[in-house]
C-alpha cells in the first residue's frame, strides 16, 4: 500500500471485526483470525516451502470486510500483497515449552498461536533459565509440554481441535468453557449411563468427566448464551448435589485420576519412594498418605496420595495431568533396576467416590462387612467385595474432607458395582453428583488442588502440610535441605483461604481465580481457585499471601501473625470485596451435625 | 359436504396466505380437483359432468374462507426458518456416484442426483434409477402419476425390468428362464439406486414377476435364431406397450386375492406417464410417453449454456400428437377428441399408461367394474365414461424414442415431470444446473499479481462471489438446487426465502393448487469417457 499515514501506533485490535490493523513501512499491514480456518500439516516440508501458500482472497473476505467496516477509507488503496502463510497452534491455545518427557536434554519451544512475536521474549528467557537450572523462575506448568501426552497427537484431534481454537484468539474467553472439539476420547466404562442420566461434561486430558448432573425437568441455557462471569445456570443443580453430599451419599465418577503401581521384589520400591516423596511411607499395610512429591526447591512436582498394598507395593494416585509428568519424573530418579517395576494403571480401573454421611451405609450393605471408622479408620484401603465383584479397592478418603470412600474397580466390574451401589444406595438417597460439587466442597474445606493452587514453586510449608512433611523420617529426600532451611528462615507466602463478606452472589460478578488480594489496601497476591461454598453460603476463595516490603518492594517473611492481622479485600474485575482471612477451615464444617428440630418433611423425599 | 369445509378452515388460519390466493376450493376426491380460473390445471379434470358441477363452489367457499379468515386472524405471521425449509426440501434427496474403478471411472454417466417434492398427498410423481446387470447402460425415469399414484407406482418398479429384459439377448433369456424351470439362483438383472422412501410392493411381487416371466417366454419363442442385435429403439418401445398391456390384461383377469384384485384394478384405473433414459456409453435414447421432458444441457465453448429438448411432450401444445389422434378416429370426432386441450375433454396427456378408461371399451369398462370390489363400484370416477366415447382406444403407452450421441459439450441431463416444467423455463433450468455443477468448482481463485486493484474493487468483487457461492454451497444435490429454484424464484429468477417458506407450509389439503408434484433427475455425464468414445472412432 502506498504511504497513507505517518501514525505511529503500534497496533490497532478490533476483536469483534477478528482483525488487527498496524504500521508497516509507511503503509499499513492488515490481518486477523477468522472464523473458520484451514489447517495444513506441515510435516515432512521444508518451512521455507510452507512460507508463502498461493493467496487465498475468497477466504480473506470477511476479514477485508471488516477492514473496510473500521476504516471505509482504505477503499480507494492499492493492494500491495496478501501474504498466506500458516501459523502453528496447539491443542489448549497455549504455547509448548520445557524438557521432552523421553530424551533428556532436549527441550522445546514451539506452538506460539500465532502470538511468537509478543511472547517470543519471554519465553526465551524461561527456557534459558530451564536449561541453565533446571527450573525456570515462574511456574509455567500451564505450557509444559509433557501437560500433552501421545494421546494428543492424532492428527484427526489436531485438525478439529485447531480448528475451534484458533478462532477463540479473538473470542471472549469465560471461565469454566470446555472445548467442543476433540472430545469423548477417553471414557469411563460407565460414560454412556452417566450420560443418559444427564451428565453434563468437562474434559481433562483427554478424559470425560461429569461437571454436574442436569435433572430431567430442568433446562440449562444454550452453550453460547451460558457463557457468564456471573452466576452460572448450573448453581441451583450443584447446589443440590452438593447438599445431597452433606447429608446423605453422592457418587461421581474419578476415573480421571491417574494411578500407578511400583512393586518391587526387595525393599527398592519403599526406599526410591521414600526418597522422592517428602512423608513418611513406611507404614503399615493398608495405610494412606497423603504426600507431595517435591522438587530440590522443596516445591510440588506432585500431589498425591499413595496406598501401600503391601510390604513391597504401593498404589499411587495423582491428578489426571500428571500422566506424563509424574511418568517422567519417576521414570528419571528411578534407578536401572529390573526388580523395581513401575506400571501406569491409569486404564484398569474405574474409580467411584462416595461421599456423604450414608456412604458407609451403602457400603456396609453391599460388603458385608462393617464400615464404621472403628473396622475402617480414616486413611485406610483394604481389597474387598462389593456385590458380586471382588478385589475392589476401597479406600476411607474422598478428596474433599467429607467423610466416605473412593473404589477403586477393575474395569469390567464397574458397571456392576455402579448398578448395585445406585440401587442399595436409593433408600439412603443416592444421586449422581459431578466434580463441580467437588469443587466447592474441597475449597470450602481449604483442600489445595496440585495444578490449580500448588505448583513446582510452592512448598508444603508454604500451604500448611507441615505435618504432611517428615523431615526426620530417617532419611534423605529431593526438597528436604530447601525445607529444612525454610522452616528454618519462615515462608515468603502463605496459603490463605477467603471468605467473601458482602458478595451478592446473585448480582455481582464471581471470583474464578487470578483475582488480586489485598491486605490493608496493599496489593500481597492472587487468588488461584474459588467456588461457592453452599454451607457457608459464601463465596471461597483460596490463594497465596505474600509480604511485600513496602519500600523495597522485596519478599519477606509471611508470619501467622502477619495473616491474622490485616484487613483483606478480593478485587473482582475493579470492585473490591471485604474478605475474611482463614489460615484453617471453619470449625464448624469439619463438625457438622444437624440438629433434630432441622428435620422437614422434604428431607423425606428422595434427592 | 360441511364435514371437510369445517376440516379445511382451521389448518389455513396460521398462514398468511391471503395474498397469494384468488379464491379457494376443495377437492372431493384426492385425484380429482375441481378447477378454477387461478388454480394450475390439473392433470385430469372432471367438471363437465353435470352430476359434478356442485363440486366446485368457488363463492360459496370464498364467503366462508373470508368469514374464517377473519374469525381466526391471528397478528403473528408463520413462516418456516432456513434449517426447516432446508429439511424438507432434503427429505427426498437422493445421490448416486457411479463407483471408480482403479480410480479411473469408464462409464459415461459419473453418477445421478435425483429429488422430488410432494404436492399431492400422496405425492403421484414417481423415480426409478437401475443398472443394467447382463446387459451395459443405465435406466433412468421419472413416472407422473394422475388419478393416484397406484399406476405410477406399478410402472415405477416394473418398467425397467420390461425395458432390461428386451434388450437381454437370446442366450441370457434361456438361461433366465432354465433357472426358474429348475429352481437354481437367478441371474440379477437389474442394480437398483433407490431413496428408502422410494418402496417396491411385496404383495405384487410374484404376480409382476409371472407377467415379466411369459413376456421373455414368447420373447424366447419368437426368437428365430438369425438376428443377434438388438436394437435399443425397439427394445423401449416393446417395452413400454407390453407394460401397459399387461397392467391392462392383469385388471381383466382379476386375482382370486382380494387385495391384489383392488390393486390391479387401481392400477389400470389409474394413470401414469414415462420420460425414461437409456445412456450406454455416448449412446443416449430417451422413452417418453406424456409431458415429462428429458433435457440435455450443453456447455458452449464461450462456458454459456444450452438446452437441449430429448423429448417432446404428448399434449395439446404438440401440433403432431394432436393430428395423429384426428387421424386415429374417424372425421366426425375431430372436434370432440381433443377439447380444451384435453383429450375427450379431461385427461391432459395423450399419451400415459394405464387409464383404461381412454383405452377399454364401454361394455368391458361395465363389466370389469361390475364385477370387480365394493370400493370400485362405490367410485364415482371409475363408474365415468368419458363423454364422446365412439372409437377407443383413445391412448396409448407407445412411447416416442429419441437417440443422441453424446459429445463431450453434453454435461447433463435433466428428467423432470412436468411439475418443474411449468414453472421454469427450459433454458433457466439448464443454467442453474450447469452453474451450480460446474460453475463453483471451477471458479479460480483470484490473484492480484501485477495488476492495480483497489481494497474497495477487491472487496466488490469477493462480496459476490461468495453471493454466488452460499447459494450454492446449501446444496449438496443439483435435484435439491434446481426445486429449490422452481418453487422458490422470485419474479428476478433470485430465490425468496420468503416466498420458498411460504409455498413450503402450504398445508397438504392446498398444495397442489399452487404446484404439481415435482420429480427431478439430473444425470452427470463423464465428458473424458465420452471424449475418449468419440476419439476412438
Amino acid at each position: 500500500m502506498p504511504v497513507f499515514c505517518q501514525l505511529c501506533w503500534s497496533a490497532i485490535v478490533d476483536t469483534d471485526g477478528r482483525i488487527y490493523i498496524r504500521n508497516w513501512q509507511g503503509g499499513i499491514l492488515s490481518g486477523g483470525f477468522e472464523k473458520n480456518p484451514k489447517p495444513i500439516f506441515t510435516e515432512g516440508k521444508n518451512q521455507l516451502e510452507i512460507q508463502n501458500l498461493q493467496e487465498d482472497w475468497d477466504h480473506f473476505e470477511p476479514l477485508l470486510s471488516s477492514l473496510l467496516r473500521r476504516m471505509p477509507q482504505l477503499e480507494t488503496l492499492e493492494i500491495m500483497k496478501l501474504v498466506n502463510c500458516p501459523e502453528t497452534f496447539t491443542p489448549d491455545m497455549r504455547c509448548i515449552m520445557g524438557e521432552s518427557p523421553s530424551v533428556q536434554g532436549y527441550f522445546v519451544l514451539a506452538g506460539m498461536n500465532s502470538a511468537g512475536l509478543s511472547f517470543g521474549g519471554g519465553a526465551g528467557k524461561y527456557l534459558a533459565e530451564w536449561m541453565m537450572h533446571g527450573y525456570p523462575s515462574e511456574n509455567v506448568w500451564e505450557l509444559d509440554l509433557k501437560r500433552f501426552g501421545a494421546l494428543q497427537s492424532s492428527r484427526t484431534f489436531l485438525r478439529h481441535r485447531v480448528m475451534e481454537v484458533m478462532p477463540l484468539l479473538y473470542d471472549l474467553k469465560v471461565p469454566r468453557w470446555d472445548f467442543q472439539t476433540g472430545r469423548q476420547l477417553r471414557t469411563s466404562p460407565l460414560y454412556d449411563r452417566l450420560d443418559a442420566q444427564g451428565a453434563r461434561w468437562m474434559e481433562k486430558h483427554g478424559f470425560e468427566r461429569p461437571k454436574y448432573f442436569v435433572p430431567p425437568d430442568k433446562d440449562l441455557l444454550a452453550l453460547e448464551q451460558s457463557k457468564t462471569f456471573y452466576k452460572p445456570d448450573w448453581f441451583d443443580i450443584v447446589e443440590s448435589e452438593v447438599k445431597c453430599c452433606k447429608e446423605a451419599v453422592c457418587v461421581i465418577d474419578m476415573s480421571s485420576f491417574t494411578k500407578f503401581e511400583i512393586t518391587s521384589t526387595g525393599d527398592q520400591a519403599l526406599e526410591i519412594l521414600q526418597y522422592l516423596f517428602s512423608n513418611d511411607l513406611d507404614v503399615p499395610v493398608g495405610h494412606i498418605v497423603h504426600t507431595g512429591m517435591l522438587n530440590e526447591g522443596g516445591g510440588y512436582e506432585n500431589d498425591c496420595s499413595i496406598a501401600r498394598l503391601s510390604k513391597r507395593s504401593f498404589f499411587m494416585i495423582s491428578p489426571t495431568d500428571q500422566q506424563v509428568h509424574c511418568w517422567a519424573w519417576l521414570k528419571k530418579h528411578m534407578p536401572q533396576d529390573s526388580n523395581l517395576l513401575l506400571e501406569d494403571v491409569t486404564w484398569k480401573y474405574t474409580a467411584l467416590n462416595l461421599i456423604g454421611p450414608r456412604a458407609v451405609d451403602v457400603l456396609s450393605e453391599l460388603s458385608y462387612a462393617p464400615m464404621t471408622p472403628d473396622h475402617f479408620p480414616s486413611l485406610f484401603c483394604k481389597e474387598m467385595s462389593v456385590g458380586y465383584a471382588n478385589g475392589i479397592r476401597v479406600m476411607s478418603m474422598t478428596h474433599t474432607g467429607e467423610p466416605g470412600f473412593m473404589l477403586y474397580i477393575p474395569i469390567e466390574y464397574a458397571l456392576h458395582v455402579y448398578n448395585e451401589v445406585m440401587s442399595v444406595g436409593q433408600k439412603y438417597g443416592i444421586r449422581n453428583a459431578g466434580y463441580y460439587a467437588l469443587r466447592s466442597l474441597r475449597i470450602e474445606k481449604f483442600f489445595a488442588f496440585w495444578g490449580q493452587d500448588l505448583n513446582t514453586l510452592t512448598t508444603p510449608l508454604e500451604c500448611g502440610r507441615e505435618s504432611w512433611v517428615k523431615l526426620e523420617k530417617g532419611m534423605d529426600f529431593i526438597g528436604r535441605d530447601a525445607l529444612l532451611q525454610q522452616k528454618q528462615n519462615g515462608v515468603y507466602k502463605r496459603f490463605t483461604m477467603f471468605i467473601l463478606d458482602d458478595h451478592d452472589t446473585d448480582l455481582d460478578l464471581w471470583p474464578w481465580w487470578g483475582e488480586p488480594i489485598y491486605r490493608n489496601g496493599q496489593y500481597v497476591g492472587k487468588t488461584t481457585s474459588s467456588a461457592y461454598s453452599y454451607t457457608l453460603e459464601r463465596h471461597v476463595c483460596l490463594g497465596f499471601v505474600h509480604n511485600f516490603s513496602e519500600d523495597t518492594g522485596e519478599e519477606q517473611v509471611v508470619t501467622t501473625d502477619f495473616i491474622n492481622r490485616g484487613e483483606y479485600e478480593i478485587d473482582i474485575a475493579g470492585h473490591r470485596f471485604q474478605a475474611k482471612a482463614k489460615l484453617y477451615p471453619v470449625a464448624s464444617l469439619v463438625t457438622h451435625k444437624r440438629r433434630k428440630d432441622d428435620v422437614e418433611l422434604s428431607d423425606l423425599h428422595g434427592k | 359436504m360441511p364435514g371437510p369445509t369445517q376440516l379445511f378452515f382451521p389448518l389455513i388460519r396460521n398462514c398468511e396466505l391471503s395474498r397469494i390466493y384468488g379464491t379457494a376450493c376443495y377437492c372431493h376426491h384426492k385425484h380429482l380437483c375441481c378447477s378454477s380460473p387461478y388454480l394450475p390445471q390439473s392433470r385430469l379434470r372432471y367438471t363437465s359432468h353435470p352430476a359434478y358441477a356442485t363440486f366446485c363452489r368457488p363463492k360459496d367457499n370464498w364467503w366462508q374462507y373470508t368469514q374464517g379468515r377473519r374469525y381466526a386472524s391471528t397478528p403473528q405471521k408463520f413462516y418456516l426458518t432456513p434449517p426447516q425449509v432446508n429439511s424438507i426440501l432434503k427429505a427426498n434427496e437422493y445421490s448416486f456416484k457411479v463407483p471408480e474403478f482403479d480410480g479411473k471411472n469408464v462409464s459415461s454417466v459419473l453418477g445421478f442426483d435425483s429429488n422430488q417434492l410432494p404436492a399431492n398427498a400422496p405425492i403421484e410423481d414417481r423415480r426409478s434409477a437401475a443398472t443394467c446387470l447382463q446387459t451395459r447402460g443405465m435406466l433412468l425415469g421419472v413416472f407422473d402419476g394422475h388419478a393416484g399414484c397406484a399406476c405410477s407406482q406399478a410402472v415405477s418398479e416394473r418398467l425397467f425390468y420390461y425395458i432390461a429384459v428386451s434388450l437381454l439377448p437370446h442366450e441370457t433369456l434361456l438361461e433366465i428362464e432354465n433357472a426358474v424351470e429348475s429352481g437354481r439362483a437367478l441371474l440379477p438383472i437389474l442394480q437398483w439406486h433407490k431413496h428408502p422412501n422410494d418402496y417396491f410392493s411385496k404383495e405384487a411381487s410374484k404376480l409382476y414377476f409371472n407377467s415379466l416371466r411369459t413376456y421373455w417366454q414368447e420373447l424366447i419363442d419368437l426368437n428365430t435364431g438369425e438376428s443377434t442385435d438388438i436394437d435399443v429403439k425397439e427394445a423401449l418401445i416393446n417395452a413400454f406397450k407390453r407394460l401397459d398391456n399387461d397392467i391392462s390384461l392383469e385388471a381383466q383377469v382379476g386375482d382370486p386375492n382380494s387385495f391384489l384384485n383392488y390393486l390391479v384394478l387401481r392400477v389400470a384405473f389409474s394413470g401414469a406417464t414415462a420420460c425414461v433414459a437409456h445412456v450406454d456409453g455416448v449412446d443416449l435414447h430417451v422413452a417418453n410417453t406424456g409431458d415429462s421432458r428429458a433435457m440435455l444441457g450443453v456447455q458452449e465453448e464461450d462456458g454459456s449454456w444450452s438446452a437441449v429438448t430429448l423429448s417432446n411432450d404428448h399434449n395439446a401444445q404438440n401440433e403432431r400428437e394432436l393430428e395423429r389422434l384426428k387421424l386415429e378416429h374417424p372425421k366426425n370426432e375431430a372436434k370432440s377428441v381433443v377439447k380444451q386441450d384435453r383429450l375427450l375433454g379431461l385427461l391432459m396427456p395423450f399419451r400415459a399408461f394405464g387409464d383404461v378408461k381412454f383405452k377399454w371399451s364401454i361394455d368391458l369398462q361395465k363389466r370389469v367394474i361390475e364385477s370387480g370390489p365394493d370400493q370400485l363400484n362405490d367410485n364415482e370416477y371409475t363408474k365415468f365414461i368419458p363423454p364422446n366415447y365412439y372409437t377407443p382406444p383413445y391412448l396409448t403407452a407407445e412411447p416416442e424414442v429419441t437417440y443422441h450421441r453424446l459429445r463431450p459439450q453434453d454435461k447433463f441431463l435433466v428428467l423432470a415431470t412436468d411439475g418443474l416444467w411449468e414453472t421454469m423455463h427450459r433454458q433457466d433450468v439448464v443454467r442453474i444446473v450447469g452453474e451450480y455443477l460446474t460453475g463453483m468448482h471451477h471458479q479460480q481463485p483470484i490473484a492480484v499479481g501485477g495488476y492495480k486493484v483497489t481494497l474497495g474493487q477487491m472487496h466488490g468483487l469477493l462480496t459476490e462471489r461468495r453471493a454466488k457461492m452460499s447459494s450454492v454451497f446449501e446444496d449438496q444435490n443439483a435435484a435439491t438446487h434446481l426445486i429449490r429454484h422452481a418453487v422458490g424464484n422470485n419474479e428476478f429468477g433470485a430465490v425468496d426465502h420468503e416466498r420458498l417458506s411460504k409455498m413450503l407450509s402450504l398445508p397438504e389439503e392446498l398444495a397442489r393448487m399452487y404446484r404439481d408434484d415435482i420429480t427431478i433427475i439430473v444425470v452427470q455425464f463423464n465428458s473424458h469417457v465420452v471424449g475418449a468414445y468419440q476419439n476412438q472412432e
